[in-house]
Order: C-alpha cells, then sequence, then structure tokens
C-alpha cells in the first residue's frame, strides 16, 4: 500500500497504472472471485449476487413486470460486468514488470472499466464483511489477518476515489 | 454511503425541480459501501447532471436514505434502473 498515486493522466488522453506486484496479484484475485460469482447459477440467497444484481420494482406485487425486466435485462448486465473483468484482466497480464512493479497504460475507456470493477470489488467486498457507514478502518493492523480483508476494502477506496477524480475530469 | 473526503458544499439555489407528471420514478437508495464521489460521479455520467445537482441527489441518498434521480414512461425508467445497476448503485423504479 504504497502512499505513491496509482493512476495518472498521461499526454495521449490516457492513464500511466503503477502498481505493486502484491497490489496486482490482489486484484488479479479479485477478478477471479467476481468471474465465478457470475458464474454462478444464479443463487439469489448469495447476498453479494443480490446486491449486485438487485431487483427493479420495488412494488413486490409487480412481479411480471420484474421477470419481465429481469428477462430483458440481466443478461446484459451479466455480459457488461464481463468485459469489464475482460478490460482489467487483459490490461494487467499485458503489463510490463519492472523492479517488481507493474507498469501499464489504459485508454479513457479501459480506466472506466476499471473503475467498473474496483466498484464491483469493493461491494462484493462491503457485502460480504456487512460494514456500515460507522465502519472505523484507522489502526488497522496490515498484518493481522483478521482484519486483512478490510484493508484490501480500504485500499480498494483509495484507488477508486484516485480513478473517480482523474475521470470526472473529461464528463 | 462511506466517504474518503468530505462531501463539497452545495449551491441551496440549485434548481432542484423533478418534473411532474412521469408515470415512474427512479430511486437510488443508500447503501453503507458506495463512495459519495462515486454517486456523484455515476449521476453525472448517466444523466448528464451538473455536480452541483449530482451533489444534491449524493447528499439526498446519504442523508434521507433515497432520493428520486430520473423520471419518464415504464421503458425509459426500466432503462435508467439497468444503467444504475450496471454502476452497481442500489436502484429501483415505482409509480409516481
Amino acid at each position: 500500500m504504497a502512499p505513491r498515486a496509482p493512476f495518472r493522466r498521461n499526454r495521449a488522453e490516457g492513464f500511466d497504472v503503477v502498481l505493486e506486484a502484491g497490489e496486482a496479484a490482489v486484484l488479479t484475485r479479485l477478478c477471479e472471485e467476481l468471474t465465478t460469482l457470475l458464474g454462478g447459477d444464479d443463487d439469489q440467497a448469495d447476498p453479494v449476487v443480490e446486491r449486485l444484481f438487485p431487483r427493479a420494482y420495488l412494488d413486490p406485487t409487480e412481479e411480471d413486470a420484474e421477470a419481465d425486466w429481469q428477462r430483458l435485462a440481466h443478461g446484459d448486465l451479466v455480459d457488461g460486468r464481463r468485459r469489464a473483468l475482460a478490460t482489467v484482466e487483459g490490461t494487467l497480464a499485458a503489463a510490463e514488470v519492472r523492479r517488481g512493479r507493474f507498469e501499464l497504460t489504459l485508454s479513457e475507456e479501459q480506466a472506466r472499466d476499471w473503475l467498473a470493477v474496483l466498484n464491483d470489488a469493493r461491494l462484493a467486498l462491503g457485502t460480504r464483511l456487512e460494514v456500515t457507514e460507522d465502519l472505523d478502518l484507522s489502526g488497522l493492523d496490515p498484518d493481522d489477518p483478521d482484519t486483512a480483508p478490510f484493508a484490501v476494502y480500504w485500499w480498494l477506496g483509495v484507488l477508486e476515489e484516485r480513478l473517480i477524480d482523474l475521470l470526472s475530469a473529461s464528463l | 454511503m462511506g466517504a474518503l473526503d468530505a462531501p463539497t458544499v452545495v449551491d441551496p439555489d440549485v434548481d432542484e425541480t423533478v418534473e411532474t407528471a412521469k408515470p415512474w420514478v427512479v430511486v437510488v437508495w443508500n447503501d453503507p459501501v458506495n463512495l459519495m464521489s462515486y454517486v456523484v460521479y455515476v449521476f453525472q455520467k448517466l444523466f448528464g447532471y451538473s455536480k452541483d445537482k449530482a451533489t444534491k441527489l449524493m447528499l439526498d441518498v446519504h442523508h434521507k436514505g433515497k432520493a428520486a434521480v430520473s423520471s419518464g414512461n415504464r421503458e425509459k425508467a426500466e432503462t435508467d434502473v439497468s444503467r444504475l445497476h450496471a454502476h452497481g448503485l442500489w436502484a429501483t423504479m415505482q409509480r409516481d
């Protein structure tokens, strides 16, 4: 968890990314976990799946409309998440490794895919960890295996904030 | 919503008129995970809202638990809900 900014805008209207090897490994593992989750057999009992794919109709008497919407939209929502995951996995796999650091460049569109995956990973992890708004992440011991997932959750937020900041500039 | 940064101050004079006579309303609900800055970014990106309007809506979600972010016929509402879900926001639609 280096203090250096992991994302920087470059002169080619894209972004330079530098990650420690351990950070790249964590991202790769999170991508694999999300891919597994998306490949599940629609087990609606999984709170993470429910969080990533909520129902559209608030009114429970709109079950027919809800089912129609699910039929139309669910496949596209899964495909969109798969596409973004493929971008992150592909760009990570193509990264140049220099002195143990992963260096890669992203187009604006690829950076948006990265943000989508970082957010999905954070949603999944936050749901698993049952985080609340009052969660206090100060004083985390990164070497404590019980709090390591919270450190990852915090780190994903730092990456996201940086990327949101950069991408907001071109809205 | 979690926050790594304090929210920016909102101009109280921003026009927040919601169009009426639209049969369906899309509501975004508060959740403890999505970052405030991310929610503002998504509102701007998906709906073309100004930063001020997007921030006002995000603060409504955060403090009041929900905010109506768009409205229209059933098809438009379904499309907006899908786009919000694609971005990880917790959104539902209901008759106005």
